[in-house]
């Protein structure tokens, strides 16, 4: 039933595209822009400009396997964005209507509500609802320990989704020998991480992939004492960007279990560095992190994740005209690991002490960049798994845009991450109306 | 967001804020004979005007087939010396999905320039490895060399005819490798140094390309182009672009050209009479 229904929403998606195009030629001699063009600047309204657009959007798995359900996407969004510019401060807005025909659900979320405010010469502030990221990692986060969502990610929604919003203060500091940030997030906002209801994951109960069902429901940390705060301090000397970074809050995701079994959040406190600049004729980076488990400081305690490095070092460069192509290599390593050894109730499936992931970037773009063909993959050598990411976007127009990829998965172990995931293997399409 | 990466991508940074001329000579111009000179006063006069510079920007892309798209932008300039090194900020309102997106480049003369871009649907402050300058500047028929300025030192210029109203050189590249034309004409207006056409030539002789300035103005001396065309000859898809709200040593001050301005865009410069 749900496998007919991803079907019928892509045939959808693709008959409505079929449409778009005449329906764009008719627009450019229609109102709006074309007016105003010729009206020689029509000036902006005072009053606050509405944008955004509507999404549907398709997607199914693509092997056999057992899976919650066939569809991993269908769905019909709808966002709008707005700005109320006020004598010294702005105000911005963005939300969205989400029917989610997949877990059958129909949410309003607001992805922004903040509160802009310059103080004096030097200080911004942000306070409110709102996207925040930092780092220098291409969808590796070391230093950025802000809230992701990766059940959007791997189910083929815009990669916009990846972040997840927080309620936060921001303030920003900037001066001529350093620029600082600090963010306080007054209660633990955590990763959305996969629950097992949309997707098959690998369940430490069976000791193997399956549907987990009930969904994983881990106890988060909530109330004021749970509030993160993260410090970046940074500054580019010549061309060569160089941060410092801090974090007193909780391992984004559930990996410790608590006193009564519950999976939950791990007090955690971070510290670390990223350095960014060109080399030869493309740019290079890299980062370094370290996560200090707070309660587990012997690793010991098999119900705590144990303290961890993490490293990153990437390059980034044109290879011909119009094609761009990246890579990176990424590390991880658990500290005392002899002690979550002994201590692992089963050993089988007890994360490697060095894990290793390369990933590759390829970008094309054709048509006056109109058309975008993209690759993105992660190979992990040491886990033997790998997440395989085509794409292909089409911007018909001002206001229609296509787009449709796949997310692949596969590897040698149940347990992985990646290859946990083998079953959810998915194609989607997405077709996208701006206004 | 992929297609936002796209509109920048590779198409690297930003407009010289106008095509803007050195301050019009009250006697006329004695004539030029050396056409280095006369390139490095073209140079001077179309991307250097002022200190710095406010303008706001509106592009209409006509593809082959007539169907059209816009872009609407601001753009603040400011220079840090006489045909040398540029900064430039621009913020774009228009359409919805680059509303937001601001670009910060650091022009080198000397190396290849920084370039930042800022998506704000990720507040992810993306910088941008350097590329090929001769690619769609947003999806438009402009280059990244058109709106920033190529530089002189690039190719070998010849002066092959000088008309009541303009200087005719031909250009050659020092490296044709890099470049997709095999030669290029300009016609420079004798008394303010404004390029008026370029025709880009290519291997077999054909004229494939033309960028025209159609409409100067003047602003606080500075004469400027507000209006020009772009036409991909062989394929008949156009830009236009236009200018509007120009102004001149506003007293742009560097750190508006910083990471502050990208996720908190300097509204006090960016709108007129700001």
């Amino acid at each position: 039933m749900k496998r007919l229904l991803a079907a019928g929403l892509i045939a959808g998606v693709l008959g409505i595209t079929a449409l778009a195009a005449p329906v764009s030629a008719e627009e450019s001699s229609g109102n709006g822009w074309e007016d105003a063009w010729d009206d020689d600047w029509a000036d902006e309204p005072d009053r606050p400009v509405w944008s955004g657009f509507v999404e549907l959007a398709g997607g199914t798995q693509v092997v056999a396997g057992e899976t919650p359900r066939d569809a991993t996407l269908g769905e019909l969004r709808g966002q709008a964005e707005t700005e109320w510019l006020g004598e010294g401060y702005t105000l911005s807005f963005k939300g969205e209507v989400l029917h989610d025909e997949v877990l059958n659900d129909t949410d309003l979320e607001v992805r922004e509500l903040a509160l802009q405010v310059p103080v004096g010469t030097a200080l911004d502030l942000k306070a409110g609802r709102q996207v925040l990221t930092w780092g220098t990692g291409d969808l590796l986060f070391l230093n950025d320990l802000f809230p992701k969502d990766f059940e959007s990610f791997f189910a083929g929604r815009d990669d916009e989704y990846l972040k997840a919003p927080s309620n936060a203060i921001r303030i920003s500091a900037y001066h001529d020998w350093l620029n600082a940030e600090v963010v306080w997030t007054p209660e633990f906002e955590p990763d959305r991480y996969l629950d097992g209801e949309r997707f098959s994951l690998f369940d430490p109960a069976a000791g193997a992939i399956g549907v987990v069902d009930p969904p994983l429901d881990a106890a988060t940390p909530d109330g004021l004492s749970s509030g993160e705060l993260a410090l970046r301090l940074f500054k580019r000397v010549r061309a060569t960007e160089y941060a410092l970074y801090a974090y007193r809050g909780y391992f984004k995701q559930p990996s410790a279990v608590n006193r009564q079994g519950r999976p939950t959040f791990a007090p955690m406190t971070a510290f670390g560095m990223s350095v960014r600049a060109p080399l030869g004729s493309g740019l290079v980076n890299g980062e370094f992190a370290w996560y200090e488990s707070r309660d587990d400081g012997n690793g010991d305690d098999p119900r705590v994740p144990n303290s961890q490095a993490r490293w990153l070092i990437g390059y980034e460069r044109e290879l011909i005209t119009n094609l761009t192509g990246a890579v990176q290599y990424y590390g991880e390593r658990i500290a005392d690991y002899d002690a979550l050894r002994s201590s692992a109730p089963n050993r089988e499936t007890l994360p490697d002490k060095w894990r290793s992931l390369l990933t590759a970037r390829l970008s094309y773009r054709a048509m006056r960049d109109t058309l975008t063909l993209g690759l993105f993959a992660f190979v992990s050598p040491s886990d033997e798994d790998y997440h395989l990411r085509p794409t292909v976007s089409y911007r018909v127009s001002d206001t229609w845009r296509l787009s449709a990829g796949a997310n692949l998965f596969g590897g040698r172990k149940s347990h992985t991450f990646f290859g946990q995931l083998e079953d959810n293997s998915n194609v989607y399409v997405r077709l996208r109306r701006y206004y | 967001m992929t297609q936002v990466h796209a509109l920048f991508g590779g198409c690297a940074a930003l407009f010289a804020a106008v095509w803007t001329g050195a301050v019009a000579a009250a006697d006329p111009a004695p004539t030029l004979t050396d056409a280095d000179e006369i390139v490095d006063r073209a140079n001077l006069a179309a991307y250097y005007a002022g200190g710095d510079g406010r303008s706001e920007a509106r592009m209409l892309i006509t593809d082959s087939q007539g169907r059209r798209q816009l872009r609407q932008f601001t753009v603040l300039r400011r220079d840090e010396a006489d045909g040398g090194d540029q900064e430039f900020l621009v913020v774009f309102s228009r359409p919805a999905d680059v509303r937001g997106t601001v670009y910060l480049v650091e022009k080198h003369t000397d190396r290849d320039d920084d370039r930042w871009l800022y998506l704000p649907g990720l507040d992810l402050v993306k910088r941008i490895s350097a590329g090929d300058k001769r690619t769609s500047f947003v999806g438009s028929h402009y280059f990244y060399e058109d709106v920033s300025g190529r530089l002189p030192d690039a190719d070998h210029h010849q002066l092959v005819e000088t008309t009541d109203e303009h200087y005719v050189l031909r250009h050659e590249p020092h490296d044709p490798d890099t470049v997709e034309f095999a030669e290029y004409t300009t016609w420079i207006d004798r008394e303010n140094f404004l390029p008026m056409r370029i025709d880009y030539t290519n291997a077999a002789g054909t004229i494939y390309r033309r960028v025209e300035a159609q409409s100067v103005d003047t602003f606080q001396g500075h004469p400027t182009v507000t209006r020009t065309l772009v036409s991909d000859l062989l394929s008949g898809g156009t830009t236009e672009m236009r200018f509007r709200n120009i102004a001149y040593d506003i007293g742009l001050p560097e750190s508006v050209f910083t990471e502050r301005s990208l996720r908190a865009p300097p509204r006090q410069w960016l709108e007129p009479n700001g």
